[in-house]
């Protein structure tokens, strides 16, 4: 029993003493730096798990997937932020970076990670990143600039916001409607020497810095440093515009894109007009009644080779239908009506960076904008639908295929992207390109119209429709696209007869066994009155003078059931 | 006011108020403030609710000869008194109109995408092809795991998933890739209990390997933008790719021997 005889206590006391040497040694290291080192290997630790396959291990903007993207993500060793409250060319504040660590980055690759990381570790990778651009350390913190109240938007400010932007020639980049058209934009590129899109201006769910007239104006005071996109504060400060105009112009912006961000609904409504009443025309007045749906487009990167940055990002798709014949007009932005021989130079460095990894070299080459319109060849039951991505051998998808180059449009089965086959048969077609965008009239009659087409057009059931874009331009072509899944159309039935003749025999019959029950009441009521049993109710509030009973009820009624009548 | 609240007919109306604004807006919104998750309450099931309150409340009412005769009064002097004339006339306008609006609305045509159920997770076939070579799945395990290469593969895997997966599968591995909205269904999120934890390495080499248009057919009415892996990438690089989803996301694959 005596603890001499014991060997644990020798080894029990070694350990005891290495843990108080231990803590001896975290006691006596100086607090701040040890606090700044863990923060750092904390923050490289989160970054290398999360940041790194974009951003680099060593922050320049260059991991294993960065080759895939357009922009590039951003390389921290330059100390460049686009999206700062701060001068321009001045360094952003944590809370500028914080942002957008928070939100992301919309219309990039880049995501939001407020909802996945926790606080402590997004505060750690923003330390890290910053380290990577070591003036942060040396270089004073950096004051936000002052940005004031926003002032109402009104008709008046958002006109003369439109002039400003023609007289400070905006339209240089972003074009006369803001779709990023201008006669500048092909020979954008970024401080990296990548080429840069000036941004569509209708499109704010976009915007890289938020999609407010609030984030406009910063965005308009700081500059979106890296980018082509200037500062305007020095032209503030040297009493080129004002403050006030900047905000008009903000206010412009902010109404060139809708006022709410657009929802995906999964059916397109397509209305009914009176037969021979369908527009003709892509700019037919007619248009604005119908009401438009919006669809995403993202790149096809399902079968090689695949394409990562496709140009058209979504497209409005309206439907009427007159009993005969079916209408669509989609609409989509569009820098140019391809091939446009101003674009071949901005297509080559596209295509230098944004090569299709299967495809081996793309050339750049004149190709003109293409636009598909999928339905599957016959009316599906319930959910069963061929392959959404073309089709597939065997079992095909009836295709609309519109090219710029050609007048109207060619049906077609797929029997996958890349096995296309003609059919005879007649779709109408009307396109316009203005101002950075497509405008396409499609039409067929709801009857198949050749051999081989075998779709016919139900009113009333919804059928499956799939959208398919490609900007010539952009070294579009085959499977180098932007693609979407299948939504519906539903073509509007006229409604039998019974919708609306039920509601009115429902009418009449509620209303007379209404007046059934009042007048059942009433003669009952009346019945102990005349025997001069008053019921007990309350005093009655008429103030004429007709002789009364005892009980209130007005003795000079009539025979019939009093409705409320004088 | 006070006269009214004695009132059996006045009190059965406020019941009936109070148990429509608990249950429509009282059970989505106030479990949230306690921080429990809530939904709003279907139709048919409010419908369910209201009705067992009314009966509740013609039970009470109806139990008390003297209350029952004070419950039917106010009704009957809307029926019969002189002075409520003008809300007898607007009653039988009204009341009708309501009945008119509901069966135009059960009636009229609506448009909605059929409705369609999917197995997320369908049964998978107990071989399947890749370039050629046949693989049986049952009691396949990761080579690279067994093989000792886990590290050197989780980076390879890496490389991989930023490179192909991320656009739709997301950064996070939450399914939400900047590609993810351009697709119906949404891609899977791969993090958290419900998904690859459920599964074994072999079923996630399965899914990679032959995408949406390897699911069988209990696994559609399809939809899936899921690529058939097999085309892209080398055996070899699935598997690397699937170990690296459970070592990102924190998870362990399901084991043969747990069966």
């Amino acid at each position: 029993m005596a603890a001499v005889s014991n060997p644990v206590p020798r080894s029990l006391g070694r350990v005891l003493g290495l843990v108080a040497f231990g803590v001896l040694v975290l006691a006596l290291r100086p607090p701040p730096a040890a606090g700044q080192t863990t923060q750092l290997d904390r923050g490289r630790e989160v970054y290398d798990r999360w940041c790194a396959s974009c951003h680099g291990f060593e922050g320049d903007g260059l991991g294993p997937a960065a080759a895939w993207m357009l922009p590039r993500p951003r390389d921290f060793t330059r100390g460049l932020y686009q999206i700062r409250t701060t001068a321009g060319g001045a360094i952003p504040t944590d809370d500028d970076i914080m942002r957008v660590i928070n939100e992301g980055m919309p219309g990039t690759t880049m995501p939001g990670w407020e909802g996945q990381l926790g606080r402590g570790d997004r505060e750690a990778v923003l330390a890290y990143l910053k380290s990577f651009y070591p003036p942060f350390e040396t270089l004073a913190a950096p004051e936000p600039l002052d940005f004031g109240r926003t002032p109402r938007a009104s008709p008046e400010r958002i006109e003369e916001g439109r002039e400003f932007y023609q007289s400070i020639e905006c339209w240089q980049c972003h074009g006369d409607e803001g779709r990023g058209d201008g006669p500048s934009a092909p020979e954008l590129e970024d401080d990296w020497g990548y080429p840069i899109r000036a941004l569509d201006l209708t499109e704010n769910w976009r915007f890289n810095g938020g999609e407010t007239v609030e984030d406009i104006y910063r965005r308009l005071r700081t500059g979106l440093d890296g980018t082509p996109m200037p500062a305007f504060q020095d032209l503030v400060d040297a009493g080129f515009m004002t403050d006030d105009q900047l905000w008009n112009l903000a206010h412009f912006v902010r109404s060139l894109a809708p006022e709410q961000r657009p929802r995906v609904r999964e059916v397109i409504r397509a209305d009914r007009r009176e037969p021979g009443e369908l527009p003709a025309s892509v700019d037919a007045e007619d248009w604005s009644e119908v009401e438009a749906f919006w669809f995403p487009l993202v790149g096809q990167i399902i079968v090689p080779p695949r394409w990562f940055e496709p140009a058209v990002h979504g497209v409005w798709v309206q439907a009427l239908h007159d009993g005969q014949e079916i209408a669509f007009r989609i609409s989509w932005s569009d820098r140019s009506q391809s091939p446009d021989p101003r674009w071949m130079e901005w297509q080559e460095r596209f295509l230098e960076v944004m090569e299709p990894r299967e495809a081996g070299e793309v050339e750049p080459e004149a190709r003109p904008d293409q636009f598909v319109l999928q339905f599957p060849p016959t009316i599906p039951e319930g959910m069963d639908r061929p392959y959404f991505l073309m089709g597939r051998g065997g079992d095909p998808v009836y295709q609309w295929r519109w090219r710029s180059d050609q007048d109207g449009a060619e049906p077609a089965n797929a029997h996958g992207i890349d096995d296309i086959r003609p059919l005879d048969g007649r779709i109408e077609a009307d396109a316009r390109w203005e101002e950075g965008r497509w405008r396409l009239l499609l039409r067929r009659s709801l009857e198949p119209t050749g051999t081989g087409d075998r779709l016919h057009f139900e009113t009333g059931v919804s059928i499956p429709i799939a959208f398919f874009a490609w900007d010539g331009d952009h070294g579009e072509d085959g499977a180098r696209g932007a693609i979407s899944s299948w939504y519906y159309v539903h073509l509007l039935e006229e409604p039998p007869p019974s919708v609306y003749v039920s509601p009115l025999v429902a009418f009449v019959l509620t209303g007379g066994l209404g007046l059934f029950v009042i007048s059942r009441a009433q003669r009952r009521e009346r019945r102990p009155s005349e025997a001069g049993e008053g019921h007990e109710l309350a005093g009655s509030a008429d103030t004429d003078d007709r002789p009364r009973t005892t009980d209130g009820t007005d003795a000079s009624m009539g025979p019939e059931a009093d409705l409320g009548r004088p | 006011m006070r006269e009214r609240l004695r009132h059996p007919f006045w009190q059965g109306a406020l019941v009936l108020g109070v148990a429509y604004a608990l249950f429509r807006w009282g059970i989505p919104y106030l479990p949230p403030l306690l921080g429990i998750s809530s939904a709003p309450v279907p139709r048919s099931v409010m419908l369910q609710y209201m009705l067992t309150v009314l009966v509740g409340i013609l039970v009470w009412v109806s139990d008390n000869e003297e209350r029952w005769r004070r419950f039917k009064e106010p009704m009957r002097a809307l029926l019969v008194q002189p002075e409520r004339r003008v809300a007898r006339g607007a009653m039988l306008v009204v009341l009708p109109l309501l009945v008119a609006f509901v069966t135009y609305d059960s009636l009229r045509p609506k448009i909605s995408a059929p409705a369609g159920l999917r197995s997320v997770h369908p049964a998978n076939p107990t071989s399947i092809t890749v370039r050629g070579e046949a693989m049986i799945l049952e009691g396949l395990e990761n080579p690279l795991r067994t093989a000792g290469r886990e590290e050197e593969a989780v980076e390879l895997g890496f490389d991989l998933y930023y490179q192909n997966c991320m656009p739709c599968h997301g950064d996070y591995l939450d399914g939400q890739g900047h590609f993810a909205h351009g697709f119906n269904p949404l891609p899977l999120p791969l993090r958290g209990g419900g998904t690859i934890a459920q599964l074994t390495e072999s079923y996630v080499f399965w899914r990679i390997a032959k995408g949406g248009p390897g699911l069988p057919r209990e696994g559609q009415p399809w939809n899936s933008a899921m690529p058939a892996w097999d085309e892209i990438l080398t055996p070899e690089e699935i598997w690397a790719v699937t170990l690296f989803l459970y070592e990102q996301a924190g998870l362990s694959p399901r084991t043969w021997e747990e069966h």
